[in-house]
């Protein structure tokens, strides 16, 4: 069984361009949920350039480090759509059947889900 | 030379290298399904049977092998349906799983043959890779998808292969023949004649028409084919005749051999129409269409003959695909292979049209139910971070609207009392929940909703209805204001999600700058609940809880919580809405400190129970598709003197009609009636029961239920007794306990 694990992170939603604007560290990683939404895993304050941004402590989401080989035989059999080739990139779509996402990066991936979706996604997965 | 034994309608039977399931039974002078022309080839459906307990199966693309049992279907019918009443579709057994492989390709050829391979060969010369299907070698394509996306069916899984160009190179299927005794045992096409012989059947004494296949022993008889005469089902003649008006010549024989054309095998190529696919060799031609069919019958699958035609022809069924629909031709086994080219040809006859092929869809081939849901997965159910607690309580878990959810936790009526009498918790992370903000939050939630927003202060909240623009409630929740231009909205569990794309689409439509942010599945809620819960959250540190329809934000035992004060129980309510990662710790320290006030969790037995009493609506429960605030008696939720707001334009316009719809309370003695039960009125049904509860403190049983019939009666009978119609709600009517 894959174990997933809470991934501790800030959410922002904010205009797109504030979000283009944004400078993290090195270290965190930025998902592009959507031109207005974003997750930086492991932030715990970003700065952002719009007044009514939504910026909010998440912990919603769990997920695993997988290492190319673990993705290709745990996660692409139970894949429908195609990978992007381009690295590093987020890809959001069913794995299994459920809602999750996948941070692609040059010889690892995040596999992540919504929390409660998290036992689904494991089980699915073996 | 026998190589090894089959089991067929329970006797075994000999066959030798390299046979088929097909071969074997017709070595053993036998037919596999009774009759009809054999094309070994997969084309049609005359050799299908039951292979180890799964029917339809076509046995010429069967290979044989030690101890295979085969049972042949009934001449007549369906072959039974073996463990129907065991089916749990659901939870298939695990030795009906078929496992999926999905693999890309650059190019996917479908057929090994001639044309096949040289398409293959082509695509290679440009560097590209090729995958080569050909149901020979156990990879039989059976349907694409777009994409595309080609489905195969091999002996252990399917495979989903996501091509970039497809190639379909399946050649061409050998025509059948249509006339009276088509449906004999001893019929058999050219090919397969070959195969046959090739294979050391005897084939006794053979004649050929039309086209005489080369090596095998047999007399060409001259003439078109009239019909074919038999004894006890075989043949046993055939007729022909050189012309029309000519006279008949009949040739003795016990097998026929039928070389009459071919016809594009493109089933897969007419699926794919509009995909980036490509028909190659004899696929893409174009074969003449038979002799047009005079009697006989064209479709041996769903046993229509020439007559069937005629009949629905004359009742105005002019079109291939009505008349497949009026007569089902070409919808069983073959799916319009075999009879196809015939009904052409019969139609072109009448209408002086050739009428093109009628729809391809998938599968091309009979699959079994564990093959095509393959690799489909059940809807995922969510889970509350707190699911292990309520296991470990003791829940009945269910599925609520994409969610598992406590039903009981044993003894609901325990339940119930614990949220009127002292306190109880109620797992209600479910909720949708979403924040908004922006410089025009005010003016989106103003034109969202049929309340005044403008008007709630900071820190306040307000009951909400969310209408469609028909002014039908889809939803309902509150608009809870953080700050000028910030607010936090909840949801029903069940119409969150539609909820937030509503909201969104609305948004965005307007063009409006408001920024959306769903925490449904990033926050928990637990619902504290009953006319002690004040005290209980004292105790975890929140000393200055917030009044009826109040929220703040504070930390209740170490932990950040928006703490919204409101009710569905109609008892004093406080929903501690917090991180999903902190909700095990939340639960386990309120249920601890709760020990001697008599905490106890409910579940949504008792909470349905506990809202009725208060006359609250359940939104897709309680309302239908239709139900306007008027309807359910919410007039109250609607500020008709607001300029506008999405539904306000239905609802002007239908308000002042007359209505005959009404959700109304109904109590009466006894335990309440199944939901769903309808309501009577002077012998007739007026409506339905929507939601019931034996009220423990009420002591008779308390509904809401919909009335369809004007005059709305002040009596009515429901399973049989009289029941009231009364205002909600039950309890507390001022809502002091609420408030409290």
């Amino acid at each position: 069984m894959l174990a997933l694990e809470t991934l501790a992170g800030l959410r922002i939603v904010a205009s797109p361009e504030a979000l283009d604007g944004v400078k993290s560290s090195d270290e965190t990683i930025a998902l592009r949920l959507a031109p207005d939404d974003a997750l930086f895993l492991d932030a715990t304050e970003i700065q952002v350039t719009d007044d009514h941004a939504i910026a909010v402590p998440e912990s919603g989401f769990v997920g695993v480090w997988l290492t190319s080989a673990q993705l290709v035989e745990r996660v692409m059999p139970h894949i429908e759509w195609s990978m992007p080739e381009e690295r590093p990139a987020l890809a959001q779509g069913l794995v299994a059947g459920v809602p999750a996402k996948l941070w692609l990066d040059d010889d690892r991936a995040l596999l992540l889900c919504a929390a409660p979706y998290a036992h689904e996604l494991t089980e699915r997965l073996g | 030379m026998t190589t090894g034994r089959i089991v067929v309608d329970h006797r075994p039977i000999p066959y030798e290298a390299g046979d088929s399931v097909a071969v074997a039974v017709l070595r053993a002078g036998e037919h596999p399904h009774h009759g009809g022309t054999i094309c070994l080839a997969g084309d049609c459906g005359n050799c299908v049977a039951e292979v180890d307990g799964v029917a339809y199966v076509r046995t010429c693309q069967t290979p044989a092998r030690p101890g295979l049992v085969i049972q042949r279907h009934p001449a007549l019918g369906a072959p039974p349906l073996r463990g129907a009443a065991q089916i749990d579709v659901t939870n298939p057994p695990p030795a009906r799983r078929i496992r999926v492989q999905r693999s890309e390709a650059e190019v996917v050829v479908i057929g090994a043959g001639e044309s096949g391979t040289a398409a293959a060969a082509a695509a290679r010369r440009q560097g590209r890779s090729v995958t080569v299907l050909d149901a020979r070698d156990g990879m039989e394509a059976v349907a694409i998808y777009a994409g595309p996306t080609v489905i195969v069916r091999t002996p252990d899984s399917m495979l989903h292969i996501h091509a970039h160009d497809v190639v379909v190179a399946t050649g061409a299927a050998e025509l059948h023949p249509v006339c009276p005794g088509n449906s004999l045992v001893g019929l058999v096409t050219a090919r397969a004649a070959q195969q046959l012989h090739a294979a050391g059947v005897d084939l006794g004494v053979a004649v050929a028409i039309v086209s005489v296949p080369s090596g095998v022993p047999c007399t060409s008889v001259p003439g078109r084919l009239l019909r074919i005469e038999g004894v006890d089902g075989s043949v046993s003649a055939v007729v022909t005749a050189d012309g029309e008006g000519s006279q008949e010549r009949t040739t003795a024989c016990d097998t026929v051999i039928l070389g009459l054309g071919s016809a594009a095998r493109d089933v897969l190529s007419r699926m794919a129409e509009h995909l980036p696919v490509s028909v190659v060799g004899p696929a893409a031609e174009t074969f003449p269409l038979p002799a047009v069919p005079t009697a006989g019958t064209i479709c041996r699958c769903s046993r229509v003959n020439v007559e069937d035609l005629a009949s629905v022809w004359k009742r105005g069924f002019r079109e291939l695909e009505l008349i497949k629909r009026a007569t089902f031709v070409g919808t069983g086994t073959c799916q319009g292979s075999v009879c196809l080219p015939h009904v052409r040809a019969w139609m072109a006859a009448r209408s002086r049209e050739i009428p093109e092929p009628f729809t391809a869809r998938p599968a091309s081939r009979q699959i079994t139910l564990a093959e095509a849901s393959a690799g489909v997965h059940v809807d995922a159910f969510r889970r509350t971070a707190l699911h292990d607690e309520h296991l470990a309580l003791g829940a009945r878990m269910d599925r609520f609207g994409g969610w598992w959810r406590p039903w009981h936790y044993g003894d609901h009526v325990a339940e119930y009392w614990a949220v009127r009498e002292s306190v109880s918790l109620g797992d209600v992370s479910t909720l949708g929940k979403l924040v908004v903000s922006g410089q025009d939050a005010v003016e989106a939630l103003e034109r969202l909703y049929p309340v005044r927003v403008a008007d709630i202060r900071i820190g306040r909240s307000r009951y909400a209805l969310l209408l469609d623009e028909g002014g039908h409630v889809i939803d309902d929740g509150m608009i809870c204001r953080e700050a000028e231009t910030r607010f936090v909205l909840t949801f029903t569990s069940a119409g969150a999600g539609h909820a937030e794309m509503w909201v969104r689409d609305w948004i965005d439509t307007w063009s409006l700058r408001v920024h959306v942010l769903d925490q449904t599945m990033s926050l928990a809620a637990i619902n504290v609940t009953g006319p002690l819960a004040g005290q209980l959250l004292e105790r975890v540190g929140l000393s200055s809880p917030p009044r009826y329809l109040q929220h703040l934000r504070a930390d209740v035992d170490g932990v950040p919580c928006h703490v919204m004060r409101l009710s569905f129980t109609g008892e004093t309510s406080f929903e501690l809405h917090h991180a999903v990662d902190r909700s095990v710790e939340l639960w386990r320290a309120l249920m601890a400190h709760g020990r001697d006030l008599g905490i106890a969790p409910h579940g949504l037995q008792a909470l349905q129970g506990l809202r009725l009493e208060k006359g609250h609506v359940i939104v897709g429960q309680d309302t239908e598709l239709d139900s306007t605030p008027r309807r359910l008696g919410m007039e109250w939720a609607v500020k008709m003197d607001k300029a506008d707001f999405v539904g306000r334009s239905a609802l002007a316009r239908t308000g002042g009609l007359p209505d005959h719809r009404r959700l109304v309370g109904l109590t009466m003695p006894g335990s309440a009636p199944t939901e769903g039960s309808p309501i009577w009125s002077k012998g007739e049904i007026v409506g339905q029961v929507a939601s019931s509860f034996t009220s423990p403190l009420l002591r008779q049983a308390v509904m809401l239920g919909w009335l369809k019939r004007t005059p709305f009666p002040d009596r009515v009978d429901v399973d049989g007794r009289k029941a009231s119609v009364v205002r909600p709600p039950f309890y507390d009517p001022e809502g002091a306990r609420a408030r409290a």
